[in-house]
């Protein structure tokens, strides 16, 4: 542990009321919360009791209890992760164990409610993210309804500095709810912290590695139609325009600060405004993938982003737009004509494209060796169309095989002047490599590269890439065709069918292009059956292709070709339509066996040899076996793997700052290691202004952080305790004030607390928090029926405007209504909007001049109609709830709690439920069951009861199904489904 | 718009009170006529409607609990049609909603006359009208119902729907993915693959 991490652990203990840790991310969270608690332990002597750990993330989790249970020792300190499903009588018993507990507040919400769980056990509760306490979240209610009782310390802590000064003075109410006075701040630039991680710093090497000139075009065009989606979004006069730059935009967090500003006004936004807001979204991630992904992986992204955003976007249309699809393709392949010009640039003839065509040129240049040798040209002869692969691989594979050489190298030296014998062992401890990206498919691709060579992968996912492209089109006919061979011979047509042909030239190019494509596949998957059974020749499957799809042609147009291309004669077309045609027969009846297998040899075939040669144009080294010991590492699985592996070598191949603090930690724990770290940047890239903005702004939130603390106002008693928001039930406030309403009467207020039943799925949500802030008593039971009982007849169920859009689309409202209908004198659809939204449903525009059934105000007007002893409560906000609860609870008795439990459980087998049925489901798993075709309400819960899965469903014989669905035509209906081939790009 | 002649069957009668109503020039898909009655609006056999805005309310604050008073019992569904026209919408919009309601009246807010001329319309035009498009429903076009299915679970987009459906062919097959084969997918994260899989291979119940 750093003298640092002590002083953090030692202020906090300081005051008895605890406090509230604002640390940079990527500092020890895990350490400084493991060593409170054993201080705490040690405090606390007294047995039984708990410690309380909440909200803490999976990976802190687990990094804490590798802190606390050393291996080899006896466990300081009693550790369990309580699952929600753990039954009540189990969770008990852990209560009273002088353990520390990771709880999620939902469970334990319920237990202090039902005084499972008395406040005065606990002897302390770490709130693990800090960022999310608001006076109405869960933890704060926990938080009070710990501190009402019992005077304990609460510590919170946070990483996140910049999400802890998002909105006014967040941090100041957090802590006001959380019942904390001290707030510490521990930013990367504190005396004692960067003193500690400067002792010894780690030896850095920062890597630039330029972009290709086709990655930097697509990177400008990206940025391009970012400006342009933000100029257009200035243009509603909606935002305030200075947070809109396109700095701002490459960071998730841009979404925040527009949402933010237009969610006041959102429902009375037009389409187009929101298609922007989610147009920004998809451009952050094309940018963001552009350095992540390889050249295929990323084409087939952008792919299926055309096909699933097809004509809502803004920006696909954009003229940067298509630059970004061209240069993405250009990165992959091109289709030149058989005498070497460019088909695409000939057709457009404009200098710009002119340009780009001899810029490909450069660029193959550069690329090396291997890569040109490997292009296989696919020649369709009499077509005249090439189909030339050019599979651009990623800069960074290049440098980093570069440095592990250079790294192993450097060992072998060092180990040379030790003079000791190169052993497996003492290689392994000091020279572990670790590589760190952003995420697991990203470390698999390297560990494939490293192995296997980078053009073996870019084949694979080429090849990949090809025969999905195929078997698409192979499903297109599937229906007249047994054949389930995906060979594209046919007449093919373009990916996306959009629009009908207004042009027709271009239709046929892309044809042409796709064929191209095919007849590509089509020798992949040949050659792949070659090596499966040597002697099948046949070709009949190909043949039938030619007979269909002639019609398609003017459909298949690729958006992009469109409206770049000048519009070919009508000649020329259909030349070309033919010579495409005739192209196909000839080119599949000459393709003979041979003649691929020789020309995938060139291309794939002995890989190793390949790799061999890559090898050996940089180093000595033949073998690649010489490569240094090399772990990879995904920073997006948050596992703490530096004290684990340890390595000596560390290449941040995606800089993550987070990741780099964690470096610098481990570096200082281990002062006497030597640690060199790589950082591997694209030169000039979003990727480097990313990591750089995150430094300043990190360092912004704690600037404010600091103003904040100096100007903080937390209110304490007598005895120094902090006191917290204002509690309506404390005995005393709430008889006075009654007292004064009552006075005329002279009767003594009723002795009776109010209480409402609560459906636990809602603990969710902050209602019951805050009813339970205005002195009501919460019951908290799984009901099958509504979500709120106020009364023996007062039922409501409670939508949020989302909630009510979305279950009026699936139709569950209707259901959710009917059985409240159906078990409840009054039943009352709850609207609750939300406080910092708009109050209202659309905006004007949205209305229309016709009665349209997709329109809220139908769907309203007919549940209306169908249930007219409906009772509908619309609700400005949480509070405004609250007060309609009260003031609908007057004058009506109190609900009985196991009425309210029996109401519309099916009673076959006479069971009654017991309360935390609701946590022992997977019900993201039950969601997605009864949206199945074939499912329905009465058959879901026996599907269920007969398999165990999801996964298990889908492996189901249709018979079983039958038995579980109750129909034939049920479950056939399901396995149909289950097994449909998905027909995404047609 | 509103004629004197005897009043048709298909359309909606509007009390002479409601005379000068600016909401009337909004019934454009509906036919309505003055008559002799004691709701505002008459919408259908056993519906009828009562319109107050907030404003009228916070001047009269008795007035809306006297109509109501009015109204026979012979009328199944009573609508009280609310013009939200101020700012301040907490505690006039409170009693109403609490009037209403012990008065079994159902509540419908409007933000603008448009609003809530066009709930007067929707209710009478779909006074026979089967609730199959609020129900749940059955589309049958398969890309919609995967899509429905998948995006059940958090965070699952179309673009995801369709890289799942492209890289595994089949929705058994992507149930029966594993999570190197999910995390392969371009676009799916780490959270979004432990989702996935957890949906698809976790048990319905965790406790048997």
């Amino acid at each position: 542990m750093l003298p640092f991490e002590e002083q953090v652990v030692a202020d906090l203990l300081e005051d008895p009321n605890g406090g509230l840790v604002v640390l940079s991310s990527g500092l020890p969270l895990a350490s400084i919360a493991s060593a409170l608690l054993l201080q705490l332990h040690h405090h606390h002597q007294s047995p039984g009791g708990c410690f309380l750990i909440l909200s803490a993330p999976d990976p802190l989790k687990a990094q804490i209890r590798r802190l606390l249970l050393q291996p080899n020792s006896q466990p300081l300190l009693q550790l369990h992760d309580v699952a929600p499903d753990l039954p009540a009588h189990h969770r008990a018993a852990l209560y009273s164990s002088r353990a520390a507990l990771f709880l999620s507040p939902r469970a334990l919400t319920a237990d202090l409610l039902t005084s499972r769980l008395l406040p005065s056990r606990v002897h302390a509760l770490l709130l693990m993210s800090a960022h999310r306490s608001s006076d109405t979240s869960s933890d704060a209610f926990v938080a009070r309804l710990l501190r009402q009782h019992h005077l304990l310390p609460v510590y919170a802590f946070s990483d996140r500095p910049h999400a802890m000064v998002s909105g006014f003075a967040k941090a100041e109410r957090a802590m006001k709810s959380l019942y904390i006075r001290r707030l510490h701040l521990w930013p990367r630039f504190h005396v004692l912290t960067a003193s500690d991680l400067e002792r010894a710093p780690p030896e850095v090497v920062d890597v630039r590695v330029p972009m290709t000139q086709p990655m930097r075009g697509i990177q400008v065009a990206v940025l391009d139609a970012m400006d342009a989606c933000l100029k257009e979004l200035r243009r509603t006069n909606k935002v305030d325009v200075e947070d809109l730059t396109v700095d701002k935009g490459i960071f998730k967090s841009f979404d925040e600060i527009v949402r933010r500003q237009l969610d006041p006004i959102w429902h009375t936004l037009g389409k187009k405004t929101k298609q922007l807001v989610a147009d920004l979204r998809t451009l952050r991630k094309l940018l963001d993938y552009l350095v992540r992904y390889d050249a295929v992986t990323y084409l087939k992204f952008l792919d299926t982003l055309r096909v699933s955003e097809g004509v809502r976007s803004v920006w696909i249309f954009a003229d940067s737009s298509h630059k970004i699809f061209h240069l993405a393709k250009r990165r992959v392949y091109q289709v030149v004509r058989a005498d070497g010009t460019n088909l695409l640039a000939d057709n457009k003839g404009t200098p710009t494209k002119k340009r780009k065509v001899t810029q490909k040129g450069k660029e193959t240049e550069n690329e090396d060796l291997s890569a040109i040798k490997g292009n296989a040209q696919k020649i369709n002869a009499e077509m005249g169309i090439l189909l030339e692969e050019i599979l651009e691989e990623a800069p960074k594979w290049k440098v980093l095989r570069e440095l592990l050489q250079e790294i192993a190298e450097e060992q072998i030296k060092r180990d040379g002047e030790n003079v000791q014998p190169l052993n497996e062992d003492g290689f392994k401890k000091s020279g572990i490599v670790l590589v760190a990206c952003k995420d697991e498919s990203s470390c698999l691709q390297l560990q494939e590269c490293i192995t296997k060579g980078p053009h073996q992968v870019m084949r694979a996912e080429w090849e990949k890439y090809l025969l999905g492209k195929a078997e698409l089109h192979g499903l297109h006919r599937k229906n007249k065709k047994t054949s389930q061979q995906p060979k594209g011979f046919g007449v093919l047509d373009g990916e996306v069918p959009m629009g009908s042909g207004e042009s027709v030239g271009p239709s046929s190019i892309s044809n042409l292009e796709t064929n191209a494509l095919l007849v590509a596949a089509s020798e992949i998957s040949i050659v792949t059956k070659e090596v499966n059974a040597k002697d099948d020749s046949n070709v009949s499957g190909r043949k039938r292709g030619l007979v269909k799809g002639k019609g398609k042609f003017k459909k298949a147009i690729t958006n992009r070709e469109t409206s770049n291309r000048i519009n070919k004669s009508t000649t020329d077309r259909s030349d070309l339509e033919v010579e495409g045609q005739s192209g196909k027969t000839d080119g599949c009846a000459e393709i003979d066996a041979s003649k691929f297998s020789t020309e995938e040899d060139s291309a794939s075939a002995p890989a190793v040899d390949k790799a061999a040669n890559y090898f050996s144009a940089f180093g000595d080294l033949v073998d690649a076996k010489l490569l240094p010991p090399v772990e990879f590492y995904a920073i997006d699985s948050d596992q703490h793997v530096l004290d684990v592996w340890k390595p000596s070598v560390i290449i941040v191949y995606h800089p993550d700052i987070t990741f780099v603090r964690e470096v610098e930690v481990y570096k200082a724990e281990n002062p006497s290691m030597k640690l060199k770290v790589y950082f591997l940047f694209y030169e000039d890239s979003a990727e480097v202004k990313k990591f750089e903005s995150s430094i300043r702004r990190e360092n912004e939130a704690f600037e404010s952080l600091i103003r904040q603390k100096s100007l903080m106002m937390i209110p304490v008693d007598q005895n120094v305790r902090c006191i917290g928001p204002a509690l309506a039930n404390e005995p005393e406030a709430r008889s006075s004030q009654n007292s004064i309403t009552r006075k005329a009467g002279g009767r003594k207020p009723s002795e009776k607390e109010m209480q409402v039943i609560v459906d636990m799925r809602e603990f969710m949500s902050s209602l019951p928090n805050v009813l339970h802030q205005k002195g009501i008593r919460i019951i908290p039971i799984t009901l099958e029926v509504g979500d709120y009982v106020l009364s023996p007849l007062i039922c409501v169920e409670r939508k949020s405007i989302v909630d009510l859009f979305q279950s009026f689309a699936s139709g569950r409202l209707y259901n959710q209504i009917e059985t409240m209908v159906r078990y409840y004198k009054i039943p009352v659809l709850l609207i609750e909007f939300s406080q910092d939204k708009s109050f209202s449903f659309q905006s004007a525009s949205e209305i229309g001049d016709d009665v349209s059934p997709t329109n809220i105000i139908s769907k309203l007007s007919l549940l209306v109609l169908h249930f007219p002893r409906l009772r509908i409560v619309w609700s400005r906000s949480l509070h405004a709830t609250v007060d309609i609860f009260l003031s609908l609870k007057t004058n009506q008795d109190e609900p009985d709690e196991n009425k309210a439990m029996r109401v519309g459980v099916p009673s076959e087998d006479g069971v009654v439920e017991n309360d935390v049925r609701a946590e022992n489901y997977n019900t993201s798993a039950i969601e997605f069951l009864r949206r199945l075709p074939g499912v329905t309400d009465s058959n879901y819960r026996s599907i269920m009861d007969g398999c165990n899965s999801l996964a298990e469903l889908a492996l189901l014989p249709v018979q079983r199904l039958a038995q579980l669905v109750g129909s034939q035509k049920g479950a056939r209906t399901l396995k149909e489904f289950l097994d449909a081939k998905c027909p995404t790009m047609l | 718009a509103g004629s004197s002649a005897p009043a048709p069957k298909n359309s909606i009668l509007v009390s002479h009170r409601q005379k000068g109503n600016p909401l009337l020039k909004h019934i454009r898909n509906a036919r309505w006529t003055f008559a002799d009655i004691v709701p505002d609006y008459v919408l259908g056999q056993s519906s009828c409607a009562l319109y107050i805005s907030l404003r009228y309310h916070l001047l009269h604050p008795d007035y809306l609990y006297y109509r109501i008073r009015e109204l026979q019992k012979n009328f199944k569904l009573r609508v009280i049609l609310c013009h939200i026209d101020v700012e301040d919408v907490v505690k006039p919009l409170h009693e109403i909603t609490r009037t209403s309601l012990l008065h079994d009246c159902t509540l419908l807010c409007g933000w603008s006359l448009e609003e809530c001329g066009r709930y007067l319309e929707t209710i009478k035009v779909y006074e026979n009208k089967p609730a199959d498009s609020i129900r749940e429903h059955m589309d049958n076009d398969y890309l919609s119902r995967l899509t429905h299915a998948l995006t059940s679970i958090r965070h699952v987009n179309k673009t995801d729907v369709i890289t799942l459906g492209s890289s595994f062919g089949s929705l058994s097959q992507t149930m029966n993915a594993s999570m190197e084969e999910l995390a392969r997918c371009p676009g799916i994260g780490e959270r979004k693959v432990k989702r996935l899989h957890d949906t698809f291979h976790e048990p319905f119940k965790r406790v048997s």
